[in-house]
This record gives C-alpha cells, sequence and structure tokens, in this order.
C-alpha cells in the first residue's frame, strides 16, 4: 500500500479547510451532499471563527489513474494511494501540537491566500515544517478570484522559504481548479513512509479528544513496529498502561479496523482512558511487553504561557463554574486550573492557558458549553522570581509578589516577534515595539513593498493589545507571530490598586519601575471610566510597596430619581430599573463597590 | 396570543406568567362583571395640535382641516368603551382623570357627550375629584362653564415655565400670559381646585430663571404644583438632538441644587412636598395621582390607556385606527401580572415616591422576614438614605436625590 501522511500548513482565512474538504470530496470520502463548508472543524466555535482549534485527521483512499497523462478516462486502471491528512491548528498559541502534527508527517501542503500572499503564521509554520525534515509542496490557492497574483505570491515563496517559484500549484479549493494536479503531486512529491514494522513498536500521540462513549480517544502515527487490538501498551512518558480495545481510523468518521496497523500507518486507539490528563501530546505509545528502548524524540510538556483567574459572576454559583471548568478540562487538557481565592473576589480558579486565543477559546467555552456566567482577571504571564537566598520561584499571579526585600532579582519571559506588513507600517510598528520594551533585531524584505520586522519583546507587553494595535497601525495586513525565548531579568516592581481604600489584589499587576506612574495614572483614568459612580465618593489610588503613586475619585452620584411615574409609566420604568440591576449583578462587588469585568481587564490597556 | 382570564382568578394573590407584551384582542381581566372595585378611572385623548418636542404620551396632530373627523368618531367610540365598562363592572369610581394629548383640543359638543357618557352611566355618582388637563392657549369660558356644570372640579394646566425662550427650547407655543388668564377664566368658572405643571433643568435655564418661573406660578396662587426635572425620554426629538450635541443639557450639580432649591421655597409658600414631583396646599393632594403610587385598582380607557386592576396591568394598544376599528374591548398591549416578590419590589418603588414613605404596617404584612431586601433596607437606614418614623420607612432628602439607585436595590 502506497501511503501519504501529510498536513496542510496555511495563515488563518486562506482556505486550509476549505481545501481539506475539496480533497475528501475529490477522493470520493464524503459525498457530494456531504460537503459543507468546513467539514473537519467540527466545533461551533471554530467554525463561527474561521479557525481550528483541535488538530484532527482523515484517512481517504485516492484511486490514482495509471493512464497517461492526455488519456485519462473513467474505467480506466488505477492505482491504490492512501492519504492521511492531519489537520493542524494555525495559531501560535498551538506551536507544540503543531510541531507534533507536523512530526506524524513526512510532508505539508503549504497553503497561502493568492491574494494575501505570505503571512507571519505562513512562515512560522513553514519552518518549522522544514525544521521537522518535511517535504513541502506549495500551493497558492485562490486563484480564481479577481484580485489574485499568483506569480507574485510565488516569488515571494521563493524569497522567504526558498521554495523555487515553479514548483507552485495553483488552484482554487472553491472551484476546484488545479486540485486534480495537487493530488498527483502528493502522490510523486511526497515521500512514502520510512519505519520498520519488524521493530519494538513506537507511536507518536499527536492529539486526543474525549468521547462519551469511548473515553479518551488517542491519535497516533505508528512509526515502527506493529500495534493490534488487544496490546496492552505503554505511555512511555507517563508509564502508565492500558489495553487496546479498539483501532481504526478516520475516514473521516471513526471507523474501527481489525487489521493490525503497521509502521507508517495514522489511526486511532482507544483503550479505556477516563482522562485526558492521562495522555500527553507527544508522548510515545510502546508495547508493555516489548518494549522500545527509547521514546520519540521532541516530547515536551505543554507549557502554559498565561494566566488568569476566573471567578462566578451573576447567578454562577462557585460549584456550577467548577463543573463546568472540570467537564471543560475533559475535552482540554491543555489548560491548566487551581483552586485560588481572592481577598477581592472571593473563590474562583486560577488558569493557565497556551496563549490569548487559547484563553478567550477557553473562557468562551466554559460560559457557553457550562452555561456559566464569569469575571475574568487580567492575563498575566508567569515570572521567576530570584530570592535571597538563592532559591528561584515561578509567580504566575502578581498578587504572589513576595516582599521586595527578599527579592534578588525578577525575570520576565521574553519573545521574538515576527511580523509581516507593508513597508509604509513600518516606522509606526517600530514606534509600538520601542514603546513596548522591544529590541530591535531585523529587518528583511520580502517583496518591493513587504518586509518582515523582527522584535524581541517582554511577552507581557504583547498580551492584551498588542496584536489589535498592530492590526490598526497595519489596517489589517499586517500579521505576527513569536517564539519564546527564555526568561531576562529587569527592573520589576508590583503595583496595587486601592479601591475604595481596600487592595484589590485581582488588579495588582507587575510593571517596570521606569513606567510605573504612568502606568499607574492611565489605569486609574481608564478604572474611573469603567466604575459606575456609586451612592458614595469611590476614591482610587495606585500604590507601590505601600507608597501611594497616582490617585483619582469616582464622584457620587448627585441625582437619579425618574421624575414621573403615573399609571402608564410604571412597567416601564420598573423593567429600566430592572434591567440596570441586572446589569449590576454581572459586576463583582468589592466592599461596598461594584466593579465590572471591563475594570478587571483595564490593567491592560495601557495607552491613553 | 389570545388569553381571557376567568374572574375566579381575579384574586390579589393570582399567580400568572410573570410578563406577557405581546398585542392582545382579549386581555382584560375585566371581561364581565367583576368584584374588583375601581377608584380611579382615567380617559385617555390622544389629540395634539402640536407635539411637543421632549413628550413621549401617545398623541396625534391631527391637520386642521382633515375630511376624516376623526374627534368625532374617537369621543364615540370612547362612549362606547365606557358603556362597555359599565355595563360589565360596577364602575363607580372616587376619581376622575382626563389627560391626554390635550384634551381641551376636544370640541364642546364633543365634550357634552363624553360628559353625558359620564353621567348616563352613574360612572361620576361617586366622584369626589374630576380633573381635567388642559393647555393655557385651549382654555376658554364657554368649555371651563361646561366642564364645570358637569362636575370637573379641577384642572390641570400644563404652564411648563412663564419664560418665553425656555419655553421655546421645549418647543411650547403658547404666550406665558395665557397661564393666568387661563388661571383666571378657570376660577371664574366655578373650578377652584388648579394645578400647574411646570418643568425645570429646562436647556439654558438658570437659578435666575428658576426663581422668576417659580415666583410667577406662586403668584397665582395654584393650589397644587407638579415640578418635573426635565427627563430626556427615548425616541423624543429633544433627546435626539441631546444625542447629536445640539443641546446643552443642564449640569448635574445645578439641577442639585434646583430641586433643592424647589423644595425649600416651595414647603416655605405654604405647598406641602407630598411626591417627588408634586406639591400640594394642605388637603388639595392629587387623590387620583395617589391611586397610582398606592397601587390602587385603577381603570383607563381611549388608546394608550393603562390599567391596574388587581396586581394585572395592560394597556390599549397605542393605536388610533385599531382603536377605532374595534368594539367593545380595544385592542390591548403589555399585559402583565407579577409574581408577588417582583410585585412587591414594584410597590415598594410606588410607594417610596411617597414623602410620606411606605407604612411599617404595609412592610409586615408584605415582606417577609426573610427577604434579602431588609439587607438593603438597613444598609440605605444606616447610610441615612432612608429612615424610620413612628409609623413609615420613607426617604430621607438625601435619598431623594437618589431614590432610582436606592429603588433599584429594592425591586
Amino acid at each position: 500500500m502506497n501511503i501519504r501522511n501529510f498536513c496542510i500548513v496555511a495563515h488563518i482565512d486562506h482556505g486550509k479547510s476549505t481545501l481539506a474538504d475539496r480533497m475528501l470530496q475529490l477522493t470520493g470520502a464524503i459525498s457530494d451532499r456531504e460537503m459543507r463548508a468546513q467539514l473537519l472543524d467540527g466545533m461551533d466555535l471554530e467554525r463561527e471563527r474561521g479557525i481550528t482549534i483541535k488538530a484532527s485527521a482523515v484517512s481517504v483512499t485516492y484511486k490514482r489513474p495509471l493512464a497517461q497523462a492526455g488519456e485519462k478516462k473513467k474505467g480506466g486502471a488505477t492505482e491504490e494511494y492512501l492519504f492521511n491528512l492531519i489537520d493542524t491548528p494555525g495559531h501560535v498559541d498551538f506551536h507544540y501540537e503543531v510541531s507534533r502534527a507536523l512530526a506524524a508527517c513526512e510532508g505539508a501542503l503549504l497553503v497561502v491566500d493568492a491574494t494575501q500572499g505570505v503571512q507571519a503564521q505562513t512562515v512560522a509554520n513553514a519552518y518549522l515544517a522544514v525544521e521537522t525534515g518535511l517535504e513541502l509542496i506549495p500551493v497558492i490557492n485562490k486563484v480564481d478570484l479577481p484580485s489574485a497574483r499568483p506569480e507574485d505570491v510565488a516569488m515571494e515563496i521563493e524569497q522567504v522559504l526558498g521554495l523555487p517559484a515553479e514548483d507552485c500549484i495553483y488552484c482554487s479549493a472553491k472551484t476546484g481548479k488545479g486540485i486534480e494536479e495537487l493530488l498527483e503531486a502528493i502522490c510523486d512529491r511526497l515521500p512514502g513512509p520510512s519505519g520498520d514494522p519488524t521493530v519494538k513498536t513506537q507511536a507518536m500521540i499527536f492529539d486526543s479528544k474525549y468521547d462519551d462513549y469511548r473515553g479518551v480517544v488517542v491519535y497516533f502515527r505508528l512509526f515502527n513496529g506493529m500495534l493490534a487490538v488487544g496490546n496492552k501498551v505503554r505511555m512511555m512518558g507517563t508509564g502508565r498502561t492500558y489495553v487496546a480495545t479498539e483501532l481504526g481510523k478516520f475516514t473521516p468518521k471513526m471507523t474501527p479496523t481489525k487489521q493490525p496497523f503497521s509502521a507508517g500507518e495514522v489511526g486511532y486507539l482507544v483503550a479505556s482512558i477516563k482522562t485526558l490528563d492521562d495522555v500527553n501530546i507527544g508522548d510515545t505509545i510502546t508495547l508493555d511487553l516489548d518494549p522500545a528502548d527509547e521514546p520519540l524524540p521532541g516530547y515536551q510538556q505543554p507549557q502554559q504561557m498565561v494566566f488568569c483567574d476566573f471567578y462566578p459572576a451573576g447567578d454562577t454559583q462557585f460549584d456550577e463554574l467548577r463543573d463546568a471548568i472540570d467537564r471543560l478540562h475533559l475535552n482540554d487538557a491543555s489548560f491548566t486550573y487551581a483552586p485560588q481565592s481572592s481577598d477581592a473576589l472571593g473563590f474562583g480558579f486560577r488558569c493557565g492557558f497556551l496563549g490569548m486565543l487559547h484563553m478567550e477559546i477557553v473562557q468562551e467555552r466554559i460560559e457557553r458549553e457550562g452555561r456559566t456566567q464569569v469575571i475574568q482577571t487580567a492575563p498575566t504571564v508567569t515570572y521567576e522570581v530570584a530570592m535571597t537566598g538563592g532559591r528561584t520561584m515561578q509567580i504566575t499571579n502578581p498578587a504572589d509578589l513576595p516582599d521586595v526585600s527578599n527579592i534578588v532579582e525578577v525575570r520576565e519571559p521574553i519573545v521574538s516577534v515576527e511580523i509581516i506588513t507593508q513597508t509604509e507600517s513600518i516606522g509606526d510598528l517600530m514606534k509600538l515595539c520601542e514603546s513596548r520594551r522591544g529590541i530591535y533585531k531585523k529587518q528583511q524584505y520580502l517583496s518591493d513593498n513587504r518586509q518582515i520586522l523582527e522584535y524581541e519583546l517582554p511577552l507581557a507587553e504583547i498580551i492584551y493589545d498588542f496584536y489589535d494595535k498592530l492590526k490598526s497601525i497595519t489596517r489589517g495586513y499586517g500579521t505576527m507571530d513569536y517564539t519564546f525565548k527564555g526568561f531576562r531579568a529587569d527592573n520589576l516592581v508590583k503595583m496595587d490598586i486601592l479601591v475604595n481604600g481596600q487592595k484589590v489584589d485581582a488588579l495588582s499587576v507587575i510593571v517596570h519601575r521606569a513606567k510605573a506612574e504612568h502606568r499607574g495614572r492611565t489605569l486609574l483614568v481608564r478604572l474611573k471610566k469603567e466604575i459606575d459612580r456609586h451612592l458614595f465618593e469611590i476614591p482610587l489610588q495606585a500604590a507601590i510597596g505601600g507608597k501611594i503613586i497616582a490617585r483619582e475619585t469616582i464622584k457620587s452620584v448627585g441625582k437619579n430619581v425618574t421624575a414621573k411615574c403615573y399609571g402608564g409609566d410604571v412597567s416601564r420604568k420598573r423593567k429600566l430599573l430592572e434591567k440596570q440591576k441586572e446589569g449590576k449583578k454581572r459586576m463583582k462587588r468589592v466592599g461596598t463597590v461594584d466593579i465590572p469585568q471591563e475594570a478587571f481587564m483595564a490593567v491592560l490597556s495601557v495607552e491613553e | 396570543m389570545t388569553h381571557v382570564i376567568p374572574l375566579d382568578q381575579l384574586a390579589p394573590d393570582a399567580t400568572r406568567p410573570a410578563s406577557d407584551s405581546s398585542v392582545s384582542q382579549a386581555t382584560d381581566p375585566l371581561t364581565t362583571h367583576s368584584p374588583a372595585t375601581i377608584a380611579a378611572l382615567y380617559a385617555h385623548i390622544p389629540f395634539c395640535f402640536h407635539k411637543c418636542h421632549y413628550c413621549d404620551f401617545y398623541s396625534l396632530v391631527e391637520p386642521a382641516n382633515s375630511p376624516h373627523d376623526r374627534q368625532k368618531q374617537f369621543t364615540h367610540r370612547l362612549t362606547s368603551e365606557l358603556h362597555w365598562r359599565a355595563a360589565q363592572t360596577d364602575l363607580r369610581p372616587r376619581t376622575l382623570f382626563i389627560g391626554g394629548g390635550t384634551p381641551t383640543l376636544l370640541r364642546p359638543p364633543l365634550w357634552e357627550s363624553l360628559l353625558d357618557t359620564l353621567h348616563q352611566t352613574r360612572i361620576t355618582q361617586n366622584v369626589q375629584e374630576f380633573t381635567v388637563e388642559a393647555n393655557p392657549e385651549t382654555v376658554t369660558p364657554n368649555l371651563m362653564t361646561l366642564l364645570a356644570t358637569a362636575g370637573v372640579n379641577r384642572v390641570s394646566i400644563g404652564a411648563q415655565s412663564f419664560d418665553p425662550h425656555l419655553l421655546h427650547a421645549l418647543e411650547r407655543w403658547h404666550d406665558p400670559a395665557n397661564v393666568a388668564h387661563a388661571v383666571h377664566t378657570v376660577r371664574t368658572a366655578g373650578i377652584s381646585n388648579i394645578n400647574l405643571d411646570l418643568i425645570f433643568a429646562i436647556p439654558g435655564q438658570t437659578l435666575d430663571t428658576l426663581h422668576a418661573d417659580l415666583h410667577a406660578a406662586l403668584a397665582l396662587e395654584p393650589d397644587h404644583i407638579s415640578f418635573y426635572n426635565l427627563t430626556y425620554e427615548p425616541n423624543t426629538p429633544m433627546t435626539a438632538r441631546l444625542k447629536n450635541g445640539a443641546i446643552t443639557p443642564v449640569p448635574e450639580h445645578l439641577e442639585q441644587q434646583m430641586y433643592e432649591y424647589l423644595l425649600d421655597e416651595l414647603e416655605a409658600a405654604g405647598y406641602e412636598h407630598y411626591e417627588v414631583s408634586n406639591w400640594a396646599k394642605p388637603s388639595r393632594r392629587c387623590k387620583h395621582n395617589l391611586s397610582y403610587w398606592t397601587n390602587d385598582n385603577w381603570l383607563g380607557v381611549g388608546p394608550a390607556a393603562a390599567s391596574h386592576v388587581n396586581g394585572h396591568r395592560w394597556k390599549n394598544a397605542p393605536h388610533l385606527g385599531r382603536y377605532l376599528a374595534s368594539q367593545d374591548q380595544p385592542p390591548t398591549a403589555d399585559h402583565e401580572h407579577l409574581p408577588t416578590a417582583r410585585s412587591v419590589g414594584e410597590q415598594l418603588m410606588l410607594r417610596l415616591r411617597l414623602i410620606d414613605g411606605v407604612p411599617h404596617t404595609w412592610l409586615d404584612d408584605h415582606l417577609p422576614h426573610d427577604d434579602p431586601r431588609h439587607g438593603a433596607i438597613t444598609r440605605f437606614t444606616s447610610a441615612e438614605l432612608l429612615e424610620r418614623t413612628d409609623t413609615h420607612l420613607r426617604l430621607t432628602r438625601r435619598g431623594l436625590f437618589v431614590a432610582d439607585a436606592l429603588i433599584q436595590e429594592l425591586l
């Protein structure tokens, strides 16, 4: 059997999922009737946002016509190819997941939109694919659009990624143009899997999902040896063992198979695994009776980069929030959570995420799927704190920063940011990066009017509105990607916020000392806007170690009384007041002050 | 959607769906002879010769020479609604109030027909207070004599302001001098109980012009004064102009000072403050409006008129055409019957508007001991926004200024 294991890497909206769907249709995996937009993105949230959150895999048989080009006709002799298409999440938050999905393949289709050209995400994922040793087929999609400029885009691909322009395949996933040529290229240009079915079993887990009936479903790529139902398998990373009760392929439905899997194949494994926590992406599956000497390389623990608290809001009780988080965690083990109690906000959870998008998605799913309302605190990064006495601690919550006298230095995560943009925006983007404590690295022309700009920036400086700013400066054309570089010490201090004289721990931030006063002032001005006037005056203060560095006052309500309330007004006035009361319920009461969700996020918006 | 509520479910504690804002042809708790006692009857006359730019009441401006005499059709339909109601229930309210719109815009023969109906149906039999709203420029000796003869004993005059500039800002067109004429005409006709409606915090108004307005009003020695803080109601031209910046509203601190000033001056002039925006000479409080704030049963007739009977609220649909086309029961809208806890909140909202406040006995009867609102009441009492007298729980002077923020917590 000829096997081709490949994935598609692309920037968001460049047509990855549509292309995958079109290929499924042409290979007969799904009928025309079943063809619906983005079949692989099964989650509502994925379809709404046009993104892939979970990886998925599809195995299809391609009947390749044997006749020479030009003589193809129906009913002619064919040769069968098994295509294992692994769809990967494209977003930077899921870097590690992408790297494991890539590692499960021998080749990748690099899809670029013929109207948009190469984007930051394309570059990042293409480099990752090359580093993983994958063969790349550059595909220029959407060539049917009037504004398509496939030749220019082919040149960009050559310029940045070093793939010859003439190797590009022009296609339109929408009309089907060029898809057959692409299928042929997959057979011709991508290598089949190497690997030895006769040696000890090594299979890599590249994703997993939770199924209500089967428990955990493990997506694997078998590199060496064999795997069959009834085998006792061992996860080499965790050391846990299970008995394989079902093996199968996604066609795209889960389809059990009886014959054993052999080196080179892709499929799923069911083995009475209760929770996703027991399965780590990148871990190696081997046979318990005849284990491999070493696991496959590249395994890492998931790295949570961004942290925030969730607290119950509105009618939601703590128990309901806990249930919602527990349930979501069954489906997404890549976020962490631990009970947290805040003086200001009561009982909630401190959660860690792979990145900002991941955080947003988790929050939305907890609210939507768990039917809860949450107050989310401003996200922060992990800090490394070197203590006197030589100890180093990691803190993920500014409120946990120890007393200054015990600190030698505070280190923050630094990322390398690549931005692709029109040349005209470069100046403003540099200003933005400089204002965020960025260190200039390099600048490179992509084409006549597009450039790659590289900066090193503290992660804390880009987690909230950096991307929005970038989009507005570049009028939507700029794209960015980042990779984690390491921790670096800087003059970082904790700034506390006091509302009505009471410290609100959830509003504490770690800031650069030189920027603290300015940051404190702008923060208080924002808070003043977000917090409604109350029946009493509310002082707002920013403090570093007990020293007040900025203050503002929210005046009390002066006059607020309905002038007329006669027969016809009663219901309307009551409903209006009830609605206002309902709005307050979504807020958090700290002491006697109602603080809305927006105020907790205001911490991050540092610009005037 | 249609629902007829049987009368046996009309006990005050009947549990009905919380709210239903659908328009219905047959929503009416008073479908046949009802045990409910109606304390107050309101009739809505939906005509104006000009639509004031701050007003959100339902009214229509009919062209002067309209070929369709809708005033006549309307009066005919209104009298038929009154006949239908009177046949349906023992309708002998203590108070009658004819408002609008501009009721005095109705031609005298139509008034005669309306007043005849009220007498024929014996609706007026037990009436103690019978109010008609009037615009200063529509008060004529003829009409006033007609009204007085028919038993009208109170006239409410929409003065709004005595300052031509401020009247202009409100898009009111009467000559301020007309107000004094109107008061005189009403008194001459034998109606002694007069209310003046006034507005403060009009764009451009200062404490000085407010002082002038107040003293122009006091000089006419009205028995009752309603002095309203200008409200920017949604969907009025005035609010639209506020939103696009064409109007500079009076700043909040000045509104505060103006209200303080009125509270002091009106009391000094011998008027008792008895509701947020209402002041009266002793024994001249508006009995009809008190029914709204003490949760009496009251019935509205005419398009857009609201009713409240044993906890059911609804209104006639605000549509003259559909009103005219209907028979017996007019089309209705916004039917509502609140569950007990919310109904208590609504009553607190209304009763706390009264300066006397809520009787302790009422609270004992209606607010269960474990009701979370006790906590809010305690909090507001210690913050000196509410206070307890021997008999009542009431707003303090400071509480009066921020009543909405307080009431919100008690809903």
